[in-house]
């Protein structure tokens, strides 16, 4: 991706990117078309200005998109001539990476206030930075809570009256957050920087924060973080200059201003545009493009006339799953209807594991096996847990390699004891037990066809295709093991 | 001095007398006024302009973007008097592309996995998670194919961060789509609130786990109240599909993102655990498509900046008519989108009425009982809002009697008999087969139930 700007700085006249009319705010009637909602002195507006600025004098306006959090900036798309997307309480940083994810190209500015950003979304934004996605962060302290009437935020000041704090803000209610030293230990933030409004220098300073950060978005090198201690005089019940002096004078004390953080990356951030190709998506899938050759004469009616339910139980490490994921995958190669369903969860990391499959003629109705036609056991306790669940005229096989004792069936369901294990280990491969008992499995229920299974075990292995023989030896093991037992 | 500087005007009607500019001032030549406003009833700044020489640092120093500058504000300007501007012309709306794909064999696919490439030939390519059983596998091969596809996958720090990125992409107008689980769906809930506040659309499939808090990870099918009438603060509602087998999960997907755009409204997916789970035979569409970009997007570029996406409304009685707009699609969607399935449901007396997997046992079971000539059927709703009342009181003719058979605690019964209800729907007995806990009811006992329900009416 081009970081190619749709709008030149040069073309621009200077200015800022506001309105020429405030159309949002009550929609531009009277004066609220040409003013701003916030009181008298607020720090807010100096803040909106200087970033209105910067974004014109970097050209990016156009491609910009602005998120009002929740607070008092919440209306900032009332002013900002700029896309605009209005995010959930303490959220702006994850919507922000949306957007910029979504469109790496657009400019993306999260705007946030204390309790936005250091209470309710201290995640969000803690990730975002952790993240570096080159996106640029606003973050207004005012050490209280604005637009609810002014309660104790996250970095109200020891001692500081609000109306959650009503005696001062006490050793019970904790002390001052100083998120920009914390959003500056994260690796993935490049840039951190803490400024004030309360003179000229100051906010020629803050001005320039908030440039440089854009300035790293636009160049693609990393995530921007510009604190901005900011006048409540409202809530601070002060005079605007009352408010200036405060911030100078204390808040700058508690939260010491200048530049925190600055390791700038290379630019590094240009992702491609999303492919919709038919033949990568297609690849990428792992379609099967060819028509597979299927084998089956007919449905194994000498089960059951619609509906074979096979269980393959064992340990975790037994292969169970693999196997019964093989049945399903031939099944489905020969036209038929068939299912695959794992225990799953924390009984699949070493317990026990099994799983129901079922071939079906035409569909598969349930998918589970209570009473399944075949079962298929690696080790003892599936073997005792499930051989009296087999239904009459069914079948149970067992690996005799780890399993001494013959399972009680009911009548009329036959048995055939398979030495799996020690198959699988002539073989030099234990793991292609699970194949072994495939093969066994064919030949003692006849389910489907020995070539279809051959044929599904090269497809499923042909990016290992040196494990192709193996399995090819173990899947015939297992048929002649059944064939002509020991 | 050097050269001519514009003089520095207020705006007095704009000016809010805050005295920022005071200080700034090196030649103190503003003061505090003492005239009160008659447009704005506020005190604007005074500039004794003996003093001043137009060094514009009161400017920089003024919060306001049109109190202090070098030009006076024209309140009278026409452009200004007469609010809202018919603002520079809407974008186009760029409309999404259907491309033909070629006929490949059915693919072999777990219902996670089934309903993730569904949304990959609907045009997704965005997709953010957190991890959760039983619907993780979602998330994951999300994670291992969309970079392939240049697309992206971000797996986020919780659940509240999962939907407010989907929030974003939705709103740069963007196909978006999760894989969440009950804790995990409850998470979400506000911010599914916001999609429909601020209309936008995304795809949620919940892997429905049961609960109530940690509970487990078995299939359930507790989540069918909160989709149905729990998203979130507000008059919320959103389509919610119940697919059945890992085909349905890809075919509903597709059919989330068509309707999520159609309405700009979230769709809910809710599916099982054993449905995340269950491997099975999908064919793929004739088609994939390449999504567009809608005139209304907030995408980032001159095209699109005047776009605006929020759900916040200062006026209560602008907000009553948002909320009308809104329910006004809820209206249609009861109207349009009603959709159901069934088996069997020829000249039957006794209607089994279950979705997700327990519809695939009542199948079973039913499939059983016509065999023994009994008159039963299925009836499977695969919208669960809106109930497809419609078609079951079409039913509901011939039928006297409903066995609900689910994994909740009636949970959707309750969406049954409130439908019922609205509709003003015949007198039926109404009865259920319920399991909890990742219990799912079994063929067998559907079986009997509805043997039951059949020997009554004999
Ligand atoms: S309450 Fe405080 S932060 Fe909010 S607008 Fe007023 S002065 Fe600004
Ligand atoms: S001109 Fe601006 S800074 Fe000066 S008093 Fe008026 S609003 Fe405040
Ligand atoms: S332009 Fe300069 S001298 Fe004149 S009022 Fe403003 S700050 Fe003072």
């Amino acid at each position: 991706m081009s970081q190619s700007h749709e709008t030149k700085a040069a073309d621009k006249k200077p200015g800022a990117a506001f309105f020429d009319h405030f159309d949002r705010h009550a929609h531009g009637k009277g004066l609220k078309g040409g003013t701003t909602h916030y009181c008298p002195g607020c720090g807010h507006g100096l803040a909106h200005k200087f970033l209105a600025e910067a974004l014109v004098e970097l050209g990016v306006e156009d491609r910009t998109v602005m998120i009002s959090p929740v607070g008092c900036a919440v209306f900032l798309f009332y002013y900002f001539d700029t896309g605009n997307t209005q995010a959930a309480h303490g959220r702006a940083p994850a919507v922000a990476l949306g957007h910029k994810l979504a469109n790496p190209n657009s400019i993306v500015v999260s705007y946030q206030g204390d309790g936005d950003l250091a209470a309710i979304g201290l995640a969000e934004i803690m990730h975002a930075a952790q993240l570096g996605i080159p996106i640029s962060v606003i973050f207004i302290n005012n050490a209280i809570y604005g637009m609810t009437g002014g309660q104790m935020a996250p970095t109200t000041l020891p001692g500081q009256w609000s109306a959650t704090t009503p005696e001062g803000r006490g050793p019970m209610q904790g002390q001052p957050m100083h998120v920009s030293e914390v959003i500056a230990k994260l690796d993935g933030a490049s840039y951190v920087e803490r400024c004030a409004l309360y003179d000229q220098r100051e906010r020629k300073r803050c001005k320039a924060a908030i440039k440089k950060a854009l300035q790293l978005q636009v160049e693609g090198r990393g995530f921007g973080f510009v604190e901005i201690l900011a006048e409540c005089p409202t809530h601070w019940h002060m005079t605007s200059l009352e408010s200036e002096l405060h911030v100078k004078n204390v808040m700058a004390k508690e939260y010491p201003l200048g530049l925190i953080k600055d390791v700038t990356r290379e630019p590094w951030f240009s992702p491609a545009k999303p492919t919709f190709d038919v033949e990568r998506v297609l690849d990428v899938l792992e379609t099967e493009r060819d028509t597979v050759e299927r084998f089956c004469q007919k449905f194994p009616e000498h089960l059951d006339p619609l509906d074979v339910s096979i269980k393959l139980a064992g340990s975790g490490g037994d292969g169970a799953q693999t196997a019964a994921m093989l049945v399903t995958r031939t099944a489905i190669c020969e036209g038929y209807d068939s299912t695959h369903i794992p225990s799953y969860g924390p009984e699949s990391r070493g317990g026990t594991s099994y799983a129901d499959v079922h071939i079906a003629k035409s569909e598969v109705l349930s998918p589970a096996a209570p009473h399944p036609h075949v079962l298929v056991a690696f080790n003892a306790p599936s073997l005792d847990k499930f051989a009296g669940d087999v239904r009459p005229g069914g079948m149970v096989i067992y690996d005799a390699s780890v399993i001494a004792k013959a399972p009680k069936v009911a009548e009329g369901v036959r048995v055939h004891a398979v030495p799996m294990s020690a198959i699988a280990q002539r073989l030099g491969n234990v793991v292609v037990k699970s194949v072994v008992a495939l093969g066994a499995l064919q030949q003692a229920a006849q389910v489907l066809d020995e070539r279809s299974f051959l044929g599904e075990l090269r497809r499923s292995l042909s990016h290992k295709a040196g494990m192709i023989p193996v399995n090819e030896e173990a899947f015939k093991a297992g048929v002649q093991a059944v064939r002509t037992p020991a | 001095m050097s050269r001519e500087r514009p003089p520095v005007l207020v705006t007095e009607a704009l000016c809010k007398g805050c005295g920022r500019c005071i200080e700034a001032c090196p030649k103190k030549a503003m003061t505090l006024g003492s005239d009160i406003n008659q447009t704005s009833g506020l005190t604007p700044i005074h500039i004794d302009y003996n003093l001043c020489n137009s060094c514009g640092l009161c400017v920089v120093a003024c919060p306001e973007p049109y109190g202090l500058g070098a030009e006076v504000y024209d309140l009278e300007d026409p452009r200004h008097l007469y609010g809202e501007q018919a603002r520079s012309k809407r974008p186009a709306n760029v409309a999404p592309r259907k491309i033909p794909l070629p006929k490949v064999e059915p693919m072999v696919l777990k219902g996670n996995y089934a309903s993730a490439i569904g949304a990959i030939l609907a045009g997704c390519r965005h997709v953010y998670g957190y991890p959760i059983t039983p619907s993780t596998e979602g998330a994951e091969l999300m994670a291992k194919l969309l970079p392939k596809l240049d697309g992206v996958f971000l797996q986020a720090c919780s659940e509240v961060a999962t939907v407010n990125h989907m929030y974003g992409c939705a709103a740069a107008g963007l196909p978006v789509m999760t894989f969440t689980s009950g804790p995990g769906f409850s998470l979400m809930l506000e911010g599914i609130s916001y999609f429909i506040g601020a209309e936008l659309p995304g795809v949620f499939v919940d892997v429905m786990r049961p609960g109530p808090g940690l509970g487990y990870i078995g299939p359930e099918q507790s989540d069918i109240k909160l989709a149905c009438r729990g998203l979130g603060h507000g008059n919320t509602h959103a389509i919610v599909l119940a697919p059945t087998s890992p085909q349905e999960m890809l075919d509903l997907t597709i059919e989330a993102f068509t309707l999520t755009y159609k309405y700009r409204n979230p769709v809910v997916i809710a599916a099982d655990g054993y449905l995340g789970q269950i491997t099975g035979r999908v064919t793929l569409p004739d088609h994939l498509i390449e999504p567009g970009l809608p005139d209304w997007a907030v995408w980032g570029d001159a095209a699109h900046k005047s776009n605006l996406i929020s759900s916040i409304f200062q006026d209560w009685s602008e907000l009553e008519k948002h909320n009308e707009k809104i329910c006004a699609k809820y209206r249609v969607m009861e109207e349009h989108e009603q959709r159901s399935t069934g088996y069997q449901l020829d000249g039957a007396t006794t209607l089994v009425v279950a979705c997700n997997t327990p519809a695939r046992m009542a199948k079973a079971a039913v499939e059983r009982l016509r065999r023994e000539g009994r008159p039963v059927g299925l009836f499977q709703p695969l919208t669960l809002w809106p109930f497809p009342i419609k078609a079951l009181l079409t039913e509901l003719v011939h039928a006297n009697r409903i066995v609900v058979v689910e994994a909740s605690d009636g949970q959707l019964e309750d969406e049954l008999r409130l439908a019922l209800h609205h509709a003003r729907g015949p007198d039926v007995d109404i009865r259920h087969l319920r399991h909890m806990g990742g219990i799912l009811p079994t063929d067998q006992e559907i079986y009997q139930i509805a043997r039951s329900c059949t020997e009554v009416a004999q």
